[in-house]
């Protein structure tokens, strides 16, 4: 039995040999849609890759007592590197900060004299990457816990900043993930229907096989399979076609004040990807070779 | 081999078969008479599942059509065989191909395929031909390769709908004597047809004449009851 099940379904990759040209028209058009569809996915996925990096980052600053120790902080800095959702940590000294001041100030800033009595305190810029829908909880959580670090004088942050991110993140959820999964809709009911249609040029063998004594599965195996296969390559063919497109544009907005650097799509997508047009290449076969 | 009793069919409200009682023993050459449009080839359609059966009972082969499944229906098809006017055979593959799908469908070792292919072939003299794509054939070579799927199982029953309609008259008479080669061998045939010259080919087959999805006459004692 194992046998026969895979002798239909070598039967069904073979066959796509029959009706060579059939065949090439329906991979070509599966694979231009495919294409279209990666093309319309790979805007998306940077577009939302690239609201997170703009917006949807949070901000703390940290501002220690100027008589804190520098051991002591320095020992603080270390355990905020390990805090989640960490994107970003930017420290300064009392003394790194003066002479960044005199620095920026140029020749109009000499602060030499405060040297050995540097008024600045120790700060830390900390930058949060966070996705979690109870943003506000978690913003109180982490102002609470770092204004009671030992030494801390004072922890500021932006509550519009926390806003914002929270409306990336909305706007993420609400317009973008919706897009994708309409997008993935549009991309299986045409491709389901592009090989639907060349399924259906083997009506007549079907008959013929049906009056033969042909069991359903036996017909529909390679019918099924071939379905499959030709999404699967519709899939690879188009997901290529994309990486020449984002290898050829990837550095076409990186300049400023853009910065954009166009990304592939992520392993997960393009899986999600290869997936959907393989069970559609399959679904359409079946609904083609339905018994009327 | 075939037993019908009070069988009606009806496309909506046009009935193409109106009570139909028939008798059918193993062994018989049964011919279908009748104008187009009688329900010759309904009552075809009905015998091989195609169509099922909803009003009525018979049996085909030892399968009951009123029980029949639609995932049964191949079972019944492996025991009965169709011959079509129009051939029914795939143009594109060659003529060992087309024979050899009968067998292949019943997962028979390909040793023994290609042995019972070869053999039908040669009983229809298309040995020569085995490996010519089919549509590079004549419209009679194309209805013999149709006749060599049909036969190479070794059905129980054979179904013949017009098998000589596309032929002229020589053709036609040594299709017929093919025909008769299986039915010498117990092979139960019933062909539908309204050329009435081939009747005269099997002086011993029962006739029975079809008008408007009725039996108008037979030649024979129809009294199933018996």
């Amino acid at each position: 039995m194992f046998r026969i099940v895979l002798k239909l379904m070598l039967q069904g990759v073979t066959d796509i040999r029959r009706h060579p040209w059939i065949q090439v028209l329906t991979l070509a058009a599966v694979t231009l849609v495919a294409f279209l569809g990666g093309l319309f996915l790979l805007v998306l996925h940077n577009l939302d890759l690239e609201l997170h990096r703009a917006g949807g980052d949070i901000q703390f600053q940290i501002y220690w007592q100027p008589e804190a120790e520098q051991e002591m902080v320095r020992t603080q800095w270390d355990s905020l590197r390990e805090l989640e959702h960490l994107a970003e940590i930017k420290t300064f000294s009392g003394d790194q900060a003066l002479e960044l001041l005199m620095q920026r100030l140029g020749g109009t800033g000499d602060f030499a004299w405060l040297q050995g009595n540097n008024p600045l305190p120790a700060t830390a810029l900390l930058t949060f990457s966070v996705r979690d829908d109870d943003q506000q909880t978690w913003a109180k959580a982490t102002y609470l816990h770092l204004e009671t670090l030992e030494g801390v004088e004072k922890v500021s942050f932006n509550p519009l900043q926390l806003d914002l991110a929270r409306g990336w993140a909305r706007f993420s959820n609400q317009v973008i993930w919706p897009l994708i999964l309409f997008l993935g809709v549009v991309l299986a009911l045409v491709v389901g229907n592009t090989i639907k249609l060349s399924q259906l040029h083997r009506r007549n063998e079907v008959e013929i096989l049906r009056l033969v004594g042909a069991a359903r599965w036996y017909i529909q195996l390679p019918m099924l399979v071939s379905g499959a296969v030709l999404g699967l390559l519709g899939g690879i063919l188009a997901l290529l076609m994309l990486k020449g497109v984002q290898l050829s544009l990837r550095d076409l907005l990186h300049f400023p004040p853009l910065w954009l650097r166009l990304d592939y799509l992520p392993s997960s997508q393009t899986l999600a990807f290869l997936a959907v047009l393989v069970v559609m290449g399959f679904l359409s076969s079946w609904v083609a070779l339905r018994e009327k | 081999m075939i037993s019908l009793r009070h069988v009606s069919y009806s496309f909506g409200t046009q009935w193409a078969l109106k009570n139909i009682s028939l008798e059918v023993r193993k062994g018989d050459f049964l011919f279908l008479v009748g104008p187009s449009g009688a329900g010759k080839t309904t009552l075809l359609r009905l015998l091989h599942g195609a169509i099922p059966l909803k009003r009525g009972q018979g049996t085909v082969a030892g399968f009951d059509l009123h029980a029949l499944k639609a995932r049964r229906i191949h079972l019944l098809r492996r025991e009965v065989s169709v011959v079509f006017q129009d051939f029914k055979i795939l143009p594109d593959r060659t003529v060992f191909a087309n024979v050899a799908l009968a067998l292949e469908v019943r997962n028979m070792p390909r040793t023994h395929t290609e042995r019972r292919v070869r053999a039908v072939l040669r009983g229809l003299d298309l040995e020569n031909k085995m490996h010519v794509s089919c549509a590079q054939l004549s419209g009679g070579e194309q209805q013999r390769v149709a006749i060599a799927r049909a036969v190479v199982v070794g059905p129980q029953l054979l179904l013949a709908d017009e098998p000589t309609g596309n032929l002229d008259r020589e053709l036609a008479m040594r299709l017929m004597s093919i025909f008769l080669q299986f039915h010498a061998h117990g092979t139960t045939i019933v062909l539908a047809t309204h050329n009435q010259e081939i009747l005269a080919c099997v002086p011993d087959a029962k006739i029975l004449h079809l008008e408007d999805g009725a039996v108008n006459w037979t030649n024979w004692d129809m009294d199933v009851s018996k």
